[in-house]
């Protein structure tokens, strides 16, 4: 009976040993371990390429530049949803050359008559939209959000730099640039005027 | 009784975590409906910036690109002196965004003056100054944007994409100098100014557009006006 405790006691004492050294050696051996969940951040981007060149004639008078905050709210049953970003765009506004009219120069000795196309949008296309920053989202918005979003700054744009006073300003600076233009040609009387 | 009661709040729970997880594969089949909720427009325009100018542009290029970034979720570690990298199940991201953009180069002539102007008898030589390039536009193609989201992930956030779209944005203007449109602008301003010149008396064979120098893509960096 008691040689059987003692070796009862042993095992115990050899278990405990053999815990104790185990422990020791995992903690030495896990020392420097770590687990960790992580995401690549690789962008991948296919080469640039060119669909259409073309040679345009765009005289540009004034620029517009507007950003534009714009935003979209969606609502829920227990919170509403929330879209708000920042567009940029530059409107330009000016004379389009290649719809210049026939005998569009006069000239008689130092005197020249200019007759430009009337001032316009020269590009319907504004927005940077690559540019774009995001400045609060809440919810799950998809890519028609996001289109139906740009929609509602190209209109706001619009609206905010289409202005009788903006036109105004383009023409009297084009006036005053082809002026200055012609001068330097050698002309010393210039009159400049617009098609309707 | 109890068991139905039971039922229908354990049914009612995991769809509430499901709603507000915000767990799905979103496909582009899902993108195309129109939005059935009411949009509203409750914050005003930032600022505007109106400049008087006189530039003309004379070649305008179109571009695209697509931006790509896979998000994988991997489990990385080091255990037992080993190292692991392992790829989670079902906890990829991708994403796909074509980008078009315009630019366009030009002439400033605000500065343009007698200096830039020889004439020699019946000849003429405008000088002109460097020509300039700029992005005039950019547009996502939402309706091409491809989304897959694994099941363990979360959608692609508003700001995590408009990163990537920067950045296909910078990319595009870092190979603007191999495009050569700085070659197309000085071309092309021969065909705007000569007909005028031509329309003011002088003959063709008279006419003479020069610039500067002829540039290299190395001049080009000096040439990019483009807004941050």
């Amino acid at each position: 009976m008691k040689i059987l405790t003692y070796i009862k006691i042993g095992i115990g004492a050899a278990i405990v040993v053999l815990l104790i050294a185990g422990f020791f050696w995992l903690r030495g051996e896990t020392k420097n371990s770590y687990i960790d969940f992580g995401t690549s951040d690789k962008i991948d981007l296919t080469p640039t390429q060119i669909q259409s060149m073309k040679a345009i004639g765009e005289w540009e008078f004034l620029s517009v530049s507007t950003e534009e905050i714009v935003d979209t709210i969606r609502k829920g049953i227990f919170s509403d949803d929330e879209l708000v970003r920042i567009y940029y765009g530059t409107l330009r506004l000016g004379v389009n050359m290649h719809h210049v009219g026939d005998n569009w120069i006069q000239t008689s000795g130092d005197s020249i008559t200019l007759t430009l196309p009337k001032i316009e949008l020269l590009d319907k296309e504004f927005i940077d939209e690559a540019r774009t920053k995001s400045f609060y989202e809440r919810g799950s918005w998809k890519p028609a959000d996001r289109d139906a979003l740009y929609q509602k700054a190209y209109r706001q744009m619009l609206h905010h730099s289409m202005t009788k006073e903006n036109l105004q300003a383009a023409k009297a600076n084009a006036s005053q640039q082809m002026h200055d233009i012609m001068r330097a040609l050698g002309y010393q009387h210039v009159s400049v005027t617009f098609q309707q | 009784m109890k068991k139905t009661a039971g039922f229908l709040i354990v049914v009612a729970a995991i769809f509430l975590g499901f709603y507000f997880c915000d767990w799905h594969l979103q496909s582009d089949d899902e993108a195309e409906p129109a939005p059935a909720y009411q949009a509203v427009d409750s914050l005003p325009m930032l600022i505007m910036q109106v400049q008087k100018c006189s530039k003309l542009y004379t070649a305008e290029y179109r571009v695209h690109k697509i931006v790509t970034h896979d998000d994988a979720l991997r489990l990385k570690g080091s255990l037992l002196q080993k190292e692991f990298n392992i790829k989670v199940p079902m906890g990829d991201r991708k994403v796909a965004i074509p980008i078009d953009a315009k630019l366009k180069a030009y002439i400033d002539f605000s500065k343009f003056s007698e200096e830039n102007v020889e004439r020699d008898g019946d000849k003429i030589t405008i000088l002109l100054p460097d020509p300039q390039v700029t992005m005039t536009s950019s547009k996502i193609d939402q309706k091409n944007v491809r989304q897959y989201v694994g099941l363990t992930r979360s959608n692609f956030s508003d700001e995590e994409l408009s990163n990537y779209q920067q950045q296909g944005r910078a990319a595009i203007i870092d190979g603007i100098p191999k495009m050569g449109i700085i070659e197309s602008a000085q071309a092309n301003a021969t065909k705007v100014l000569v007909p005028m010149l031509v329309e003011m008396g002088y003959k063709e064979e008279n006419i003479t557009i020069a610039f500067r120098k002829t540039y290299g893509p190395q001049d080009i960096q000096k040439l990019l006006k483009i807004e941050d």
